[in-house]
């Protein structure tokens, strides 16, 4: 591996830094069309109930160019499974069913438009509750689910197993049982969703400035919906304000804008308001999650076994398959002889659940680093000490057949404890306590074999004055993938940064890429374009040796030049260049690559090495709690994270940071309050982020493991900062104050019932069992 | 959300633009912050907004102290109160009530006029004034009266106010001669530390003379009951004791004291449960937090 770099390693800052800060990012919300019409959705009042519908005074009203509802589209259904109507006919089954749309000349007439139509509902009682839905006697919620299952309500199932059970479980001194209750979390983007429709009626071609994570599934499933060719559908991304896994599924407001215009043969705009946003966006999975998990005498661990209740909503989102990545965490964080799996996702009448960063992975690791920290106290071990007792080394094949060709789970381990040991002190009968927590977590690092294809496609370009153009089939949301890969570009071509172009936002330009997922992109696209530059560099090199008449040079790329390393004479990149291109034989200087992964696909029984590499990451979070209030405050968070090799420490330092502020409320305040399917708080002034003032200190220790896969080393890090935040700091609240917590967020409300030793009635199916050994 | 707006630029144009809206509904804007909130959430038909903050009124804009008293216009921001230090050395609950309430930019418009007349049970200035024992001035079509803070609220959302009066000033009286410490301070406990809602505030201004007697005490109580509350019974407890003399039993008998006056409800952001139990280990902690001093001084 090449470890002298000029570039990469540099804290270059973000490519569009400088527009996002003044103003001048194009956002989906600052397009404006000519004859634009404005869109607007009515949603059901109700959570569950059938209704009839009358568009007759809205369509009367001047300016309003279109209504449609069930009746007027021809349509499929959308989401991963299929099972959810774009516009729902004579019955809905959420809060966020769309029952009718509107196109009208201004917003303002398309809300009064809206406030028309008449509805009339027969109201059903809905179920809210998934271990209702799954009794005998519940109603079947989505009539369009299918598969086979033991339930009519049950829109997944996922089993898996590896080891001998019942064997560690005799091996076990100490088995406990707990049941782990995680919220309904949002994703609060800066901008809220939108999306412009342009069709032209001339050529049946449909053009959508669209800010999806996954522009070609996208295509491919706005054209399922639509019955068009996935061809004739092109997408542009706008300026992206914050996908953090929202924008991985197509959602019913799409396809109705481009119905609209489809209709209209007008461009429309569809802009949810913050309130829309919180109430029509996805969220994190709700979930239960009933862990039993064993010791032996020694401090190994024994066996994990799973039982994972998941509240999908009324349709089935990507979201559905986070048990994927939950799995992954409870059969391969620690060693562990066995483990048994079982996730269920069920249908209920609430808001239905999407992928949100961590895809799973920050509520399974909540409930087994919650429960490791009751084992150590169960056997009297330090909560250091056991873990690393168990970390997971390099080369160790797991149960699951994840292959750690590098592996710094260890080296994060003490690193944390190291740098958190000399602080902390708990001082008793105080009203402040102080506490620390511990919690690691492991993801895949190296894409995810979750499509038929996790590659990536880049061109490479030089023009005859010597500026770069990449363009790629990866995505730029926000997390810096343009920076990275015009650093990497920079790196090998010697070519300066200002002098780099990234294109990367149009479907019909674009190579394919599956999409921003899986912390997958600098690692897939990083590689992608690295044999893009290897092929454009032979052509090149070619060029250069003849002109330079030395038929057995190579060459080093620096400052615009290439360098022969046999007699140090140089020429320019661009004169390079313009021989190639303007000299016969004529050939352009460009090159493309196709990068896909050496990772496969699961078997049946979700066995395999699903990622290129896999990441690492442990932290430790000190807190101080009010006993008076049940107030946390997150004092320091020491973060180590194996990041395989640094490109570039100012992006990766943003993205830490960004995560652990995530996590962090995830674990205190972040909470969407459902009561009987109806949205409590729909508004930023209740749903309630942290704010600056709670912003801990954060101390980062990055661990370079160079994995030889990565690009110059490097493995993904995008999710990884926020997943094990929320353990770590309520093990740290439950460590100053001897009590158990299995429930996020632990609100002030919640530490003080703690406190004062009264349970939540969310949590329940406790045991410590000890075998007398 | 529909409404009219009028921009009145002095008093005299105000009150005949009130004589015009005699029959006509009619609302006060000043900083806007919870005005628009409430009006976006439940919208009102042929509604007026009469936008007091271009009013060019020396008295409703500003602070002035007078020998007994410190005034405060109407139209005082919570940024003007940030920026008074001689609010923050005379009154530290004040100072804090405003300097912890939201976000600069929110600081930066809202007044104490609309802290006060949108009676919220957590509106936190207006807490702090309760604590103070401050007068509201209020001046309308037929002249001016004045009513003490405490009295002012009628309920939730509900004032003393009549149609075509306003609130024009808040008096707060002068601390005592002879005070010699203050412990004075805002407390305010919600889920983050910013951009929150109380879900339990207590307001409290302790003034102690040389002799480390306490002279006065004003307490005040919010989101705990439906109103702003003082806790009357509890500055009695401690009023003339010397804080040398008090001790934990005396913090747990104060705060039953002014748990009395509490009667919360539960809601999204917190139960009863919690409000009540947080209420009683602040009001606690006021009289622990004297302690710890009394023993520092020894
Ligand atoms: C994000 C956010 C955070 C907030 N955080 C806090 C907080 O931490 N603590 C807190 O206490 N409040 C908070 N608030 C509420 C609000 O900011 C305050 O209550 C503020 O003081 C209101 O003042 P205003 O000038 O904006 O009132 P306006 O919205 O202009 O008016 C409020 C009400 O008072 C009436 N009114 C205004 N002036 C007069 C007058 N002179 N005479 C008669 N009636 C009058 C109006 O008619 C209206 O009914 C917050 C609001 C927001 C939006």
């Amino acid at each position: 591996m090449n470890t002298d770099t000029k570039i990469i390693g540099t804290p270059v800052p973000k490519h569009d830094a400088g527009i996002r800060v003044t103003g001048k990012a194009v956002y989906g919300h600052d397009i404006v069309l000519p004859g634009m019409l404005h869109g607007a959705i009515l949603r059901t009042k109700y959570p569950s109930a059938t209704f009839t519908i009358d568009v007759s005074e809205a369509k009367k009203l001047p300016g309003v160019a279109c209504v449609i509802t069930a009746d007027d589209i021809d349509t499929n259904n959308i989401s991963f499974k299929r099972d959810h109507p774009v516009i729902k006919a004579g019955e809905v089954n959420c809060i966020r069913d769309e029952i009718a749309a509107v196109a009208a000349e201004t917003k303002e007439i398309a809300l009064t438009a809206l406030s028309l139509i008449k509805v009339k509902y027969k109201k059903r009682k809905g179920v809210f509750d998934p271990f209702e839905a799954l009794k005998p006697s519940a109603p079947k919620i989505n009539k369009f689910s299918i598969g086979n299952f033991k339930n009519k309500n049950i829109a997944g199932e996922f089993h898996y197993e590896h080891g001998n059970l019942e064997k560690q479980k005799k091996r076990s001194k100490i088995i406990l049982t707990r049941r782990f209750s995680l919220p309904r979390m949002t994703h609060a983007c800066m901008a809220t969703s939108n999306i412009t429709a342009a069709y032209s009626q001339s050529d049946g071609k449909l053009l959508l400035y669209s800010s999806t994570q996954v522009p070609f599934l996208y295509q491919r499933d706005m054209a399922h919906a639509l019955k068009m060719n996935p061809s004739d559908i092109r997408i542009i991304q706008p300026v992206i304000g914050g996908g953090f896994g929202s924008k991985l599924d197509m959602y019913p407001f799409e396809p109705i804008c481009a119905l609209l215009s489809i209709k209209t043969g007008k461009p429309v705009q569809i802009l949810y308001s913050r309130e829309e946003e919180f109430i029509a966006s996805p969220t994190r999975q709700p979930m239960i999650i009933d862990l039993t998990a064993g010791i032996d005498s020694k401090g190994n661990f024994t066996f994990r076994e799973v039982n994972v209740i998941k509240d999908n909503g009324a349709y089935t989102s990507w979201g559905a398959t986070t048990p994927f990545v939950i799995m992954q965490a409870f059969s391969s964080l620690y060693k562990i002889p066995a483990c048994y799996f079982h996730a269920t996702a069920v249908y209920t009448n609430n808001v239905f659940a999407g992928s949100f960063r961590g895809y799973g992975n920050p509520q399974a690791t909540f409930a087994l680093e919650r429960m490791i920290d009751m084992l150590a106290d169960e056997i009297g071990m330090g909560k250091d000490e056991i873990r690393l007792i168990n970390a997971n080394e390099q080369g160790e094949i797991t149960g699951q057949g994840l292959h750690y060709q590098t592996c710094g789970h260890r080296q994060c381990l003490e690193s944390v404890i190291k740098s958190s040991k000399t602080k902390i002190r708990t001082t008793s009968n105080e009203r402040y306590k102080k506490g620390i927590g511990f919690a690691s977590m492991l993801h895949v690092g190296g894409g995810a074999k979750i499509y038929r294809s996790d590659g990536c496609g880049s061109i490479v370009k030089i023009d005859p004055y010597g500026f770069c153009t990449i363009i790629t089939g990866a995505n730029e949301i926000g997390q810096g993938s343009e920076t990275v890969l015009a650093m990497i570009a920079a790196e090998e071509l010697g070519i300066a940064l200002n002098k780099i172009k990234v294109i990367n936002s149009d479907t019909d330009i674009k190579p394919w890429d599956v999409g921003v997922h899986a912390s997958r992109t600098s690692f897939v696209a990083g590689n992608s374009l690295l044999g893009a530059i290897k092929k454009l560099k032979n052509k090149l090199n070619a060029k250069a040796r003849q002109l330079m008449n030395e038929p057995s040079a190579d060459f080093i790329y620096e400052s615009g030049y290439l360098f022969s390393n046999q007699t140090r004479s140089k020429i320019a990149i661009d004169k390079v260049v313009r021989e190639m291109q303007f000299t016969e034989p004529n050939e352009l200087a460009i090159a493309f690559y196709f990068y896909e992964p050496l990772s496969e696909f699961q078997d049946k029984e979700f066995k395999g090495n699903v990622s290129g590499t896999y990441a690492f990451a442990s932290q430790s979070i000190e807190v101080e709690v009010d006993t008076y209030t049940g107030n946390v405050r997150v004092l320091n968070v020491h973060v180590a994270q194996d990041v395989g090799k640094v490109l570039n420490p100012l992006l990766l330092e943003g993205q830490i940071h960004g995560g652990v502020l995530q996590g962090l409320g995830y674990a205190i305040c972040e909470e969407l309050l459902m009561n009987s399917g109806m949205i409590l708080n729909s508004n930023f002034h209740n749903y309630k982020i942290p704010t600056a003032s709670d912003i801990p200190e954060i101390h980062f220790t990055p661990i370079e493991t160079n994995d030889r896969h990565g690009p110059y080393g490097a493995k993904g890090v995008g999710e990884a900062p926020l997943i094990p935040t929320a353990a770590a700091i309520t093990n740290a609240v439950c460590n100053a104050l001897g009590i158990e917590l299995l429930e996020l967020p632990i609100t002030p409300e919640r530490v003080l019932r703690a406190i004062n030793g009264k349970q939540t009635s969310r949590t329940k199916k406790n045991l410590t069992v000890r075998n007398g050994k | 959300m529909n409404f009219e707006l009028i921009n009145p630029q002095s008093f005299k144009e105000l009150f005949l633009v009130l004589k015009k809206l005699k029959h006509r509904k009619y609302r006060y804007a000043a900083g806007c912050t919870d005005i628009l909130i409430e009006l976006k959430r439940n919208p009102e038909d042929d509604l007026t907004l009469v936008n007091l903050s271009q009013i060019n009124d020396f008295k409703f804009r500003g602070i002035s102290q007078t020998k007994n008293s410190v005034r405060l216009g109407a139209g005082v921001t919570a940024n003007d109160i940030v920026r008074n230090l001689n609010i923050k050395l005379l009154y530290p609950v004040l100072w804090e009530a405003a300097y912890n309430l939201a976000s600069t930019q929110i600081r930066q418009v809202a007044t104490i006029g609309g802290n006060i007349c949108t009676a919220s049970p957590s509106g936190d200035i207006t807490c702090a004034l309760v604590s103070l024992d401050a007068t509201c001035v209020i001046i309308g079509v037929h002249g001016k009266r004045e009513i003490r803070i405490r009295d002012f609220f009628e309920g939730p959302r509900q004032t003393a106010l009549k149609k075509g009066e306003l609130l024009y000033e808040i008096i707060i009286p002068g601390n005592k001669k002879n005070t010699v410490k203050l412990f004075s301070s805002f407390i305010k406990i919600g889920t983050r530390r910013s951009m929150e809602c109380s879900v339990v505030s207590i307001a409290y201004h302790i003034q102690i003379d040389g002799f480390n007697k306490i002279l006065t005490s004003g307490f005040a109580i919010g989101a705990v009951a439906p109103t702003i509350r003082f806790t009357a019974k509890a500055c009695d407890f401690i009023n003339r004791k010397n804080i040398n003399a008090l001790t934990e039993r005396d913090a747990e008998s104060f705060a039953l004291k002014v748990s009395e006056y509490s009667d919360p409800i539960s809601d999204i952001r917190a139960t009863r449960w919690y409000r009540e139990k947080v209420l009683f280990n602040l009001s606690k902690s006021i009289i622990e937090d004297i302690i710890k001093c009394q023993i520092e001084v020894k």
